[in-house]
């Protein structure tokens, strides 16, 4: 059995290893922590207390919690007015639902008029086994097209609490996408950046990989691949997807070395698209490419199934990146 | 009901009111020749016993925390609100020839731009959901403010209009006042012939509200009836106003236009008629 060399994660002091600790339900206990200090806070969801962390919530703090029942448009709007009044909603339901499924209420009253309401949408992209329905492959690009809505996905379990103790800080509307149940225990809770900035998991010789959420795990096993044909790939985790780190982004590119995004979304309108749109503009040259989902509908299956068959393993993101090096 | 900020007017000087945003209507829509006169003219009774009777509104302060809420669900009716906003104090009344021009707040599907508009609907189904958020929030936080929501009939055909329904209902919302506006119009015609939703009040009764059918015109049954509603404590209330598109112009009313014309001698000719 080949043991592998830990991956030290830049400015944080903690490694990675294949097969790292999880921490479950850090969302929930996390929401609840903030409430408690802050009585503005109020939790709405729509018949997924359980599915999105938020019944230790409901059990604790019963009068601020409020179920609307299976009405996103109704529960957009409610949470708009509340916020209207004075109120930080928490709105919590899946991906899908708090995006497409209720996108003009999204637009009208909580983007719009800037409303202080914080959205957070369950199972993105491929992690859910429910195919199209369940699975927000097109959240980012909906959201981020919003002016003034924040968009952002933590990587890591242990980034949760201060990333939503940043949003509450942020006065005006947000959306997380966050994988459900487990997520690894990959870097301190202090390394997480303001919202706007990036992190730098790992400096790059040969380029770099940009990712984002559960994406980021599979980009670090993807290192080690790379790592085995002598290809030292940097890797940044983009949790804040906007405001980007356009900073970051630019010196990066302007390195000119190759630069792969990859996140689990649709190529279309998300974090790829808009390291793309950063690079055109800036008039350099570089090799670049998206990996995500190819502009396809998935379909209802287990998650390792639907990452390996729709591109997204460690292994495509480890043959695009060295394809970007010339290495393929 | 004792606020400083409610003025309680009753009978003729009620009614001089409303009169007075009919006036402002006409005036606001006559330069552009056409707009939504018929639905500014049929909801001005209502509004006027809003906003000079029923409402606490601070227009020195239109974000004052006390206030009543008003939301404009059809917020195409916009040109009804500025009239209000303005005979009431919260704007200059000149102020209403920006109407519709380029840049201005007063924008023709009314926009929270223009501080007094609690938020920007037009977009139907929206407006009583909002209410409600804002209702739970004041609830929770013992304000004696209520939120009062102007719907469409035609509005109703929007199905978070229900999701709001059942939702304030179940809550027991008994600070918000729903007003539907059933002036049997919507744009392609009669809202009976797009889609006939029945017996609209046994609706809203199955839905748990206390429900009041009122005449939208007659100032005396429009403040009875939101008398009422602010009695009925147990839960929301909705008042299915019959109003009439045009009211109290005599060439306009009861046409039943969606975006109605408005040449310049109608105008003039509306104008004699409500300034006689």
């Amino acid at each position: 059995m080949t043991v592998r060399a830990p991956i030290t994660i830049a400015n944080s002091g903690a490694v990675w290893r294949p097969g790292t600790a999880v921490e479950s339900k850090a969302y929930g206990r996390a929401l609840l922590a903030l409430a408690e200090a802050d009585p503005r806070i109020v939790c709405l969801g729509a018949d997924l207390t359980g599915p999105t962390e938020t019944d230790l919530f409901r059990d604790t703090l019963p009068d601020r919690f409020f179920n609307i029942g299976i009405a996103e448009a109704n529960l957009m709007c409610v949470a708009s007015g509340m916020a209207r009044s004075g109120d930080i909603p928490v709105v919590n339901t899946f991906g899908v639902f708090a995006t497409r499924r209720s996108f003009d209420q999204v637009v009208l009253q909580i983007a719009y008029p800037r409303a202080n309401v914080k959205l957070v949408g369950f199972m993105p992209g491929l992690t859910s086994p429910g195919g199209p329905t369940h699975q927000a492959t097109d959240d980012v690009a909906l959201m981020r097209s919003l002016p003034g809505m924040v968009v952002v996905e933590p990587a890591c379990g242990m980034h949760v609490a201060p990333l939503l103790a940043q949003l509450i800080a942020h006065d005006g509307p947000a959306y997380m996408r966050i994988k459900r149940g487990d997520l690894p225990k990959l870097f301190t809770p202090d390394s997480l950046p303001p919202l706007g900035k990036a992190q730098v998991v790992r400096p790059g010789r040969d380029g770099w990989i940009i990712a984002s959420g559960v994406m980021v795990t599979l980009a670090l096993e993807a290192l080690d691949a790379l790592a085995e044909q002598g290809i030292e790939a940097g890797l940044v985790n983009v949790t804040s997807i906007k405001p980007l780190d356009t900073a970051l982004i630019a010196s990066l590119a302007a390195e000119g070395k190759p630069l792969l995004v990859a996140e689990n979304h649709s190529i279309i309108g998300g974090l790829g698209s808009a390291v793309a749109e950063l690079i055109a503009e800036s008039g350099l040259s570089l090799r670049f490419a998206r990996l995500g989902i190819d502009d396809v509908f998935a379909e209802g299956a287990g998650a390792p199934y639907l990452f390996r068959t729709y591109g997204l393993s460690p292994a495509a993101i480890a043959q695009r990146f060295a394809g970007l090096a010339g290495r393929s | 009901m004792n606020s400083p900020h409610r003025l309680g007017l009753e009978g003729a000087a009620l009614a001089d009111k409303a009169l007075r945003l009919r006036r402002h209507v006409v005036r606001m829509v006559a330069p552009i020749a056409e707009g939504y006169v018929g639905q500014g003219l049929g909801a001005a009774d209502i509004l006027a016993a809003l906003y000079f009777n029923e409402m606490a509104f601070d227009p020195e302060n239109t974000a004052w925390e006390g206030r009543d809420r008003f939301i404009l669900s059809p917020a195409h009716y916009g040109v009804g609100l500025f009239a209000a906003l303005a005979e009431r104090g919260a704007l200059p009344v000149q102020e209403l020839a920006q109407y519709g021009v380029d840049g201005s707040p007063l924008e023709i599907i009314a926009s929270e731009r223009l501080p007094g508009v609690e938020a920007t609907c037009g977009s139907l189904g929206m407006g009583l959901s909002v209410g409600v958020g804002m209702a739970l929030t004041l609830r929770r936080r013992g304000s004696a403010s209520r939120v009062y929501v102007l719907i469409g009939d035609g509005e109703m055909q929007e199905g978070e209009t229900w999701e709001a329904v059942m939702c304030a209902a179940a809550f027991k919302l008994g600070n918000v006042c729903a007003i539907v506006d059933i002036n049997d119009m919507q744009v392609d015609g009669s809202t009976k012939s797009v889609m006939d939703m029945g017996d609209i009040a046994a609706k809203w009764r199955a839905f748990g509200w206390n429900t009041i059918t009122v005449d939208g015109h007659d100032l005396d049954a429009l403040l009875a009836a939101f008398a009422a509603a602010r009695a009925h404590v147990e839960g929301p209330t909705v008042l299915l106003a019959d109003t009439i598109p045009g009211r109290g112009v005599t060439a306009l009313e009861g046409r039943k236009s969606h975006f109605m014309k408005l040449p310049p001698d109608i105008a003039a000719q509306a104008l004699a008629e409500l300034e006689g």
